[in-house]
């Protein structure tokens, strides 16, 4: 693919038709639409200009094509509501008429003039002249574009072969694409094989998911890679190149898990499926359902380690010769065009807590290990014993919270604990219903489908459950009894329960080497750890990386339902991809002129996306334009303007500065504000009504990183009053974390004002949410105030002083004055 | 002088207790004593306002083990608030009479035991070095600048 | 090595003989100790909880004193010790809070600069000296008695204040150093319940000696069940509350543990060999005649 080069200036004359929409009342009812449709008419470049009472509705949409076609219009701008809203009606309107939808224009005169300005008509009025001013201005420089068509591969690569892993690549297989089902461990299954029962039904948890398994093991669409890592990944939504290491398992497929070779294998280690509650050989199968079915060696463990083989046993026990000591790891390389990322999550390790005694007191145990005690298939034959004595327990206590929702291990509460616990008491009543068993907890929280009815059943079937977890837990030296030593929050006084066993129901965290996964696949992860979404609720399966989701616990912790809904939904919006068989790039991405780039790298360094890469012979940077997401951070970055944004140039942006601060640059302020949050909270501040001064003027970028220091340095040269700039908070960024060049940016700014003795206020940052209606419009209150104290000696010395820094040539050099 | 315990300890921090009770249920005092315990402390502070603890003689129980402190999961500094409340409650003229006169005895001799003729004589016989008296003004001209005796009614 | 040796209050007053092992153990160690005109401490159990400008500024002194001398602070006490860690800590890190203390602190000429370190005696026996030198000095193994080590809360809570430097995962920290030091000195440190549990002195001494006592028998309790047959301890008020208060809890409860408690110096006195007379071994109330003629120092 090669990049478009961008039209640098149009061959035709500008032909502008503006249209100044009252929207009944709402922007009529303020500002006098007629004036500034006149005075727009009077704009160099601008054909015609009309005000009309909703530019929209059909007939609006109609007279737009009209005048296209009958006034040869290569440009339309109409001043109305936000672009966020009608844009899409009216690009589609031009291009019906034949003119490229790039070649629109918006100004916003609703959400940013007359709703947020009803009480001040003249004022509102000259606003909006200098919104339509500003987007004529724009208009001038717009250039046709067309979208990119990129294609997609039709294979899926899912990452674990836990329960939403192997949902995932089931669905996908289903709907007739090759998935290579990826899995770290000798066998998949995952976390949920190593569960005994399920809340809230109580279905035994292997038996639901074997099936499932098997199914995963011998579909045709799907290619299993078990003791498989990603080593590398490259490429692009749609066309991504995956390197995988599939280490050897030293037994071959043609193993018929006999188990012949167990029996004489010398070597033994704690076994990592029963949680260590068991000992298993060096030559094993995890677990009795594992999918394949095949034996491996441990050769970590395995005698013959060193490459010289010390002991043959299990090779002399196999009948049919399927052990291969020389077997080797491989590396594959995949083609796939969409990833799934489904690598689950680890149990806290409660040993740091010193006070609860875990792996002091030998009956003290983790709800995990728990689970593999009460299994039919664990190390006990599903009889719950005391790991001291190997006694049934006569008292258990369950202690809730432990390693969640606490600043010593992790902050959030990890979701399924709750409900373990009660299903795990049950599962006591169930088998030894004399058993006396105490809760101690802090809530419970039982919010989900059935989950209330499974927490009252517990009550009734003679659970205790006491509100206040201990503070301590002490063993009795002879018996290995344990007393529980706390409080009762609600009784206000406090407790020592001597028990026979203490279950510590453990929390849930992100794998250990998730940050792996996270550089290979350039996501980006919650302070938490959890991968992050592109959206917590629109978008909640998918990354900010196209053509790459999650499911399961990778992403938060979760339940096995949410998580196999979740792999669905990973699944089907994979499904969308490969079905097109192409994406639709926006034709908003960064194009380098290879005449310029000097090479420094500065783009590639704050690309989000990792989606620039320099050339290795000639250092020029290269934009993969189908995985740029069109942030513009290193358009901004660029020192030599070698870059451009398309639809977003340099060009367009300096000559909405100038035309703001065309007329009493004093009294105004210029705001940058990114398309997603800022601008979105400017909006959201006018369909609230919420009133506020008239200086300032909006500028949209699709994101705050968009603004390079130029910009700002250059509406303080043309006179403006105060700037500001504003984009989403810091980590939720759209873009990743392209805000954080903005913060750097503007710091940048903030210190030349200070060496050059300029009030650095007159310079404003701010993180506005979409949802901070408010805070946009007390933001401009402040800044108004900035501007009421700017004496006209700071603007003078300003213009003189704020020199711009020497740059390469090129169009984002400001346009000559 | 104090007004607020919130002058000294941060009550933005209080949110973050859920009352998991793991401050009580390891607290020494609560164990032999009739009283409130961190985690009710904590709460009243938060709920009803320092007026709810800062004149009952019971928060003088604690120990100051800062055992609950050690075993809170969210970390809060509960020995502050815990620091911040006896303050303020001594202020009030809410202070155990022994712990007045330990106050007392750091402000007249800078030490908080008496040195009487047998500790010098016992320690004359283990050959350990005289415990001279301190130099009190230097130690009486701190305490008028830290403003003791305006905050604390001593005898 | 060179320290300013802080002795508080209460070891110099009431177990001068404390004080006496410490410096004869100090000596055959090579560690040589200066004393300085410090005042108490003051007391995280009085002076901080009634007035917490002056604590600190009494504080401030002190450690002025040492920073003076150029000398770091080796302390006895754990109550010294966690009135001057803290202290030493707050006013390295917070310079407003220095800045007020040094207004303070003017008319005495003295200017806080956090020049030194403040450091228990087990910290400096454990981290500095080391456990090589300290087994080099010993002719006396304590012939593998069971001894209950009791640390004392001020010696490591809050750990955030007591030792930053090496919290562990969960944010907390686990003295780990009597019970190191006691092993090369050929005893059997042993485990029992509610090992961190406090003495309970500060309630005893401010409030109710009776309660606090009972905190003290609930230890004495683990200890008993854990076989322990003596208590080593590194602070004075925690001593008081094993020796004192187990006598006092005897008269009420006739528990009958008869658990010797000794000092850390002592019992490092002991193994080193040294005399008797310099090991202040009279001012004990439960008498340690079985732990003396374990080891064979009876006479």
């Amino acid at each position: 693919m090669t990049p478009k080069k961008v039209q640098r200036k149009e061959k035709e004359e500008p032909r502008i038709g503006v249209y100044v929409c009252h929207c009944g009342l709402n922007i009529g009812g303020v500002v006098d639409c007629a004036r500034v449709a006149e005075f727009a008419a009077g704009l160099p470049g601008v054909i015609l200009s009309k005000d009309n009472l909703y530019t929209c509705s059909e007939p609006g949409q109609e007279l737009i094509k009209a005048d296209i076609k009958e006034h040869r219009l290569n440009r339309v701008v109409v001043a109305s509501c936000t672009p966020r809203l009608h844009e899409p009606t009216f690009r589609a309107a031009c291009e019906d008429a034949g003119l490229n939808p790039y070649l629109f224009e918006m100004a916003n005169i609703r959400e940013h003039c007359s709703w947020v300005h009803l009480h001040d008509k003249e004022a509102a009025t000259e606003k909006a002249k200098d919104l339509v001013r500003m987007a004529v201005a724009r208009s001038k420089l717009l250039a046709a574009q067309e979208p990119l068509e990129v294609p997609v591969t039709r294979k899926a690569l899912v990452i674990g072969g836990g329960v939403a892993g192997i949902q995932a690549a089931l669905d996908l297989a289903d709907s007739g694409y090759k998935v290579y089902l990826i899995e770290k461990d000798p066998s998949i299954g995952g976390r949920m094989a190593q569960i005994d029962k399920t809340f809230p039904t109580m279905d035994c948890s292997i038996c639901i998911l074997a099936p499932k398994m098997s199914e995963a093991g011998r579909h045709p669409n799907i290619e299993l890679l078990t003791l498989s890592e990603i080593e590398g990944v490259e490429g692009y939504v749609g066309n991504f190149t995956v390197q995988v290491r599939k280490k050897a398992r030293f037994v071959t497929d043609s193993c018929t898990a006999c188990g012949d070779c167990v029996k004489v294998c010398p070597q033994v280690a704690p076994d990592e499926f029963n949680a260590g509650l068991s000992m298993r050989r060096a030559i094993y199968m995890s677990f009795a359902q594992a999918v394949p079915s095949t034996y491996q060696i441990d050769m970590d463990l395995c005698l013959n380690k060193h490459g010289i083989i010390a002991c043959d046993k299990c090779f002399q026990a196999c009948q049919r010769q399927c052990v291969d000591y020389s077997q080797q790891d491989q590396i594959l390389t995949l083609d796939v065009g969409t990833i799934i990322v489904a690598t689950g999550v680890d149990v806290y390790d409660p040993t740091p807590l010193t006070e609860f005694g875990y792996r002091k007191f030998p009956n003290v145990i983790t709800s995990l290990e728990f689970e593999r005690l009460i299994n039919a298939g664990g190390p006990s034959g599903g009889n719950l014993i005391r790991p001291s004595d190997q006694k049934i327990p006569k008292t258990v206590a369950f202690l809730q919270c432990i390693g969640s929702r606490s600043k010593r291990s992790n902050i959030y509460c990890s979701n399924i604990c709750c409900m373990n616990t009660i299903k795990d008491a049950l599962l006591i009543k169930e088998h030894w219903p004399e058993t006396k068993i105490l809760v101690f907890y802090i809530d419970i929280r039982a919010f989900g489908k059935g989950f209330e009815d499974l927490f009252q059943r517990a009550r009734r079937e003679g659970v205790s459950f006491i509100r206040g977890v201990p503070g301590e837990i002490i063993e009795d030296p002879e018996t290995n009894s344990l007393t529980l030593i706390g409080e009762d929050t609600l009784l206000s006084q406090l407790y020592r329960y001597e028990v026979d066993m203490a279950i510590l129901s453990v929390g849930i965290e992100p794998r250990k080497d998730s940050p792996v996964i996270q550089r290979l696949l350039n996501l980006s992860c919650a302070a938490d750890g959890f991968f992050l979404e592109a959206h917590p609720k629109l978008r909640p399966v998918d990354t900010p990386t196209g053509g790459i989701f999650l499911a399961g616990c990778a992403e938060g912790p979760k339940d096995i339902k949410d998580s196999v809904t979740q792999a669905s939904a990973a699944a089907s919006r994979a499904n969308i991809l490969m079905a097109q068989g192409k994406v639709i790039v926006e034709a908003i991405t960064a194009v380098v002129d290879e005449t310029l780039c000097q090479g420094c790298g500065m783009c590639v360094k704050v690309c989000p996306y990792s989606t620039i890469r320099e050339d290795p012979e000639t250092k020029i940077a290269q934009v993969t334009q189908a995985s740029c997401a069109g942030c513009g951070t290193c358009v901004a970055e660029c020192p030599f303007s070698a870059i451009t944004q398309r639809h977003f140039t340099d060009a367009q942006i300096f000559a909405q500065i100038d035309a703001i601060t065309e007329e009493a640059p004093e009294t105004k302020a210029v705001a940058f504000c990114c398309n997603w949050c800022s601008y979105a909270g400017a909006d959201f501040a006018g369909v609230s009504r919420m009133q506020y001064p008239t200086p300032i003027r909006i500028i949209r970028t699709m994101c705050s990183g968009r603004i390079s220091t130029e910009f700002i340095e250059y509406a303080f040269r043309r006179g403006a009053a105060a700037v500001l700039v504003s984009g989403c908070h810091i980590g939720d960024c759209h873009y990743i974390n392209a805000n954080h060049q903005t913060e750097k940016r503007v710091n940048r700014v903030w210190k030349k004002m200070e060496r050059l003795g300029l009030d650095k206020n007159r310079l404003q940052l701010a993180w506005i949410s979409a949802a901070e209606g408010n805070l946009f419009a007390r933001k401009m209150k402040e800044i108004d105030e900035i501007i009421q104290g700017v004496t006209p000696e700071e603007i003078e010395k300003t213009k003189q002083i704020l020199v711009p820094k020497k740059k390469g040539k090129g169009e984002g050099t400001e346009p000559k004055e | 002088m104090l007004k607020s315990i919130w002058e000294l300890f941060n009550k933005e921090d209080l949110f973050e207790c859920y009352q998991c009770a793991r401050c009580t249920g390891s607290c020494p005092a609560a164990m032999v004593m009739k009283c409130y315990g961190p985690r009710e402390t904590l709460l009243r502070c938060l709920n009803l306002g320092q007026e709810a603890v800062i004149n009952d003689e019971r928060v003088w129980y604690c120990t100051t083990c800062h055992v609950c402190e050690d075993r809170c999961p969210q970390e809060i500094n509960i020995s502050e608030l815990l620091t911040a409340i006896f303050n303020l409650a001594a202020q009030r003229g809410n202070l155990p009479e022994k712990i007045k006169f330990g106050v007392d005895l750091i402000a007249k001799t800078g030490r908080s035991l008496i040195v009487n003729e047998k500790v010098l004589k016992d320690r004359q016989k283990l050959s350990l070095p005289p415990l001279d008296p301190l130099n009190i003004d230097e130690i009486e001209g701190i305490l008028k600048k830290t403003g003791l005796n305006d905050a604390i009614e001593l005898s | 090595m060179k320290y300013a040796f802080f002795l508080g209050c209460v070891i110099p007053v009431k177990y001068p003989g404390f004080e006496k092992a410490t410096r004869e153990v100090m000596k055959v160690l090579d560690i040589e100790l200066v004393d300085l005109p410090f005042s108490c401490c003051p007391a995280p159990t009085n002076m901080k909880l009634a007035h917490y400008d002056t604590w600190l500024a009494l504080a401030a002194r002190n450690l002025c004193l040492a920073e003076e001398a150029g000398l770091s602070i080796l302390a006895m006490c754990n109550g010294c010790i966690n009135t001057l860690k803290e202290a030493n800590l707050i006013l390295k890190e917070d310079l407003q809070r220095r800045n007020q203390v040094n207004l303070a602190l003017e008319g005495s000429g003295h200017c806080f600069n956090g020049t030194i370190e403040v450091k228990h005696l087990l910290d400096v026996l454990y981290k500095e000296i080391g456990l090589e030198r300290i087994a080099e000095k010993v002719q006396h193994p304590l012939d593998g008695i069971r001894i209950g080590c009791h640390y004392g809360c001020h010696l490591y809570r809050p750990p955030r204040l007591m030792y930053p430097d090496e919290l562990s995962e969960a944010a907390s920290y686990v003295p780990v150093s009597m019970d190191q030091i006691l092993t090369v000195l050929g005893a059997q440190p042993t485990q029992y319940s509610r090992k961190f549990l406090c003495c309970g002195s500060a309630l005893g001494t401010n409030i109710d000696a009776q309660a606090a006592n009972e905190i003290t028998r609930e230890k004495l309790q683990h200890m008993k069940k854990h076989r322990i047959e003596a208590v080593s301890v590194a602070c004075p008020s925690c001593f008081s509350q094993f020796d004192r208060g187990q006598m006092m809890l005897e008269r009420k409860h006739h528990d009958g543990f008869n658990l010797p408690t000794l000092y850390i110096s002592q019992l490092l006195g002991l193994a080193f060999g040294l005399d008797r007379p310099n090991l202040g071994l009279g001012d004990h109330r439960i008498s340690l005649q079985p732990i003396l003629e374990r080891v064979g120092r009876s006479s």
